[in-house]
């Protein structure tokens, strides 16, 4: 794993000028969010991330699950699988979405695993995860 | 730091040798035998040993990380794993690394009373949190109930995988899984046993539970 900086967000809009500073993530992201790590150190042990600095935001009140008025659902990014998958309203109005997300990995990585991390999630392909092999996508 | 290293061992309280502390002697004293003649063969083994155990001075942070409700004053490279820094700087070494990569479940320890895999967690994300091991859940004389089930039960083989099934079966104790079998198969399947005790591990906790 290449060395990086570790530094935790003290509010939102700090995580998100560091994140700013940082190249994209076809170009191998610099700056990397991290939650759960359930697929950020997974990747970074195979040195298919090697950002230069870590952003913790798991102390940012990013973990509420809130009804819209217009019968919507907010969901933070820092929620936990785990959480949202046993959550009433979600169970009640959006089963699938329940049931999906109990269907996935385990209860240790639900338990770690975030909604921001889902949707930051890369590939799982394996010539991606491999860097002796060519990937257009690393 | 280091308050003692062989605290968690339960043969550390009897007069004999602990199994631990004799492969490390019998380890030092094979390698020292094998690199004495051959200088070139020290350098790479006591790089590896200096990355395993100081973790780098360059970059290193401070850190204080409560485990088993006692607190560790440490310094960790910010690249230790909460796997790593429990094994190799805690001395905690009931905690198992398996693949290290969250499939195995063998590092399952809890956070804040909630079971994760150490290996794909950082030990500098954990400041302020309450950290369990398996050390932490029981002691030789006074197991945990589901310590004891799982020794009534026989529900291991080479016993690798052994501190992982517990740390997460005592953690499925709090979860919102159902009665049956086949829920506990469910919920344990984040723990691989290549001995295959699955049967037995399935019966141990649901005598706990009270479902068998």
């Amino acid at each position: 794993m290449q060395s990086f900086e570790f530094v935790r967000a003290q509010d939102a809009s700090a995580a998100v000028a560091a994140s700013a500073r940082s190249n994209t993530a076809q170009q191998g992201a610099s700056v990397r969010f991290v939650a759960g790590g359930t697929t950020l150190l997974d990747l970074m042990k195979l040195n298919v991330e090697r950002p230069l600095q870590v952003v913790d935001i798991n102390r940012l009140p990013l973990d509420k699950i809130e009804p819209l008025p217009d019968g919507g659902l907010k969901i933070g990014a820092t929620v936990r699988n785990s959480d949202l998958a046993q959550d009433p309203v979600v169970r009640r109005d959006y089963a699938v979405l329940s049931q999906a997300l109990l269907a996935g990995a385990s209860a240790q990585l639900r338990n770690m695993a975030t909604t921001g991390g889902n949707l930051l999630q890369r590939t799982r392909c394996m010539y991606f995860r491999d860097t002796s092999m060519p990937s257009n996508k690393r | 730091m280091k308050k003692s290293t062989e605290s968690p061992e339960p043969a550390s309280r009897e007069p004999r040798l602990s199994r631990r502390a004799f492969l490390a002697s019998a380890g030092t004293v094979g390698v020292a035998t094998v690199i004495s003649p051959n200088n070139l063969m020290a350098q790479p083994m006591n790089q590896a040993a200096a990355s395993a155990s100081t973790a780098g001075a360059e970059g290193a942070v401070p850190l204080t990380l409560r485990i088993n409700g006692n607190e560790h004053r440490l310094r960790l490279d910010p690249r230790t794993t909460l796997l790593d820094c429990l094994r190799e700087n805690v001395v905690l070494t009931g905690t198992k690394k398996g693949c290290d990569h969250g499939q195995c479940g063998a590092c399952t320890v809890h956070v804040n009373g909630r079971r994760v895999n150490s290996c794909l967690s950082l030990a500098v994300m954990h400041a302020g949190d309450e950290i369990t091991t398996i050390e932490g859940i029981g002691q030789p004389g006074a197991l945990h109930p589901m310590q004891s089930a799982f020794v009534a039960h026989d529900a291991y083989q080479c016993g690798y995988c052994t501190c992982g099934q517990i740390m997460s079966a005592v953690a499925l104790l709090k979860e919102p899984w159902g009665p049956k079998d086949d829920d506990v198969r469910e919920a344990m399947s984040g723990n691989i046993c290549r001995c295959g005790a699955y049967p037995n591990i399935v019966a141990a906790i649901q005598q706990v539970r009270g479902k068998s």
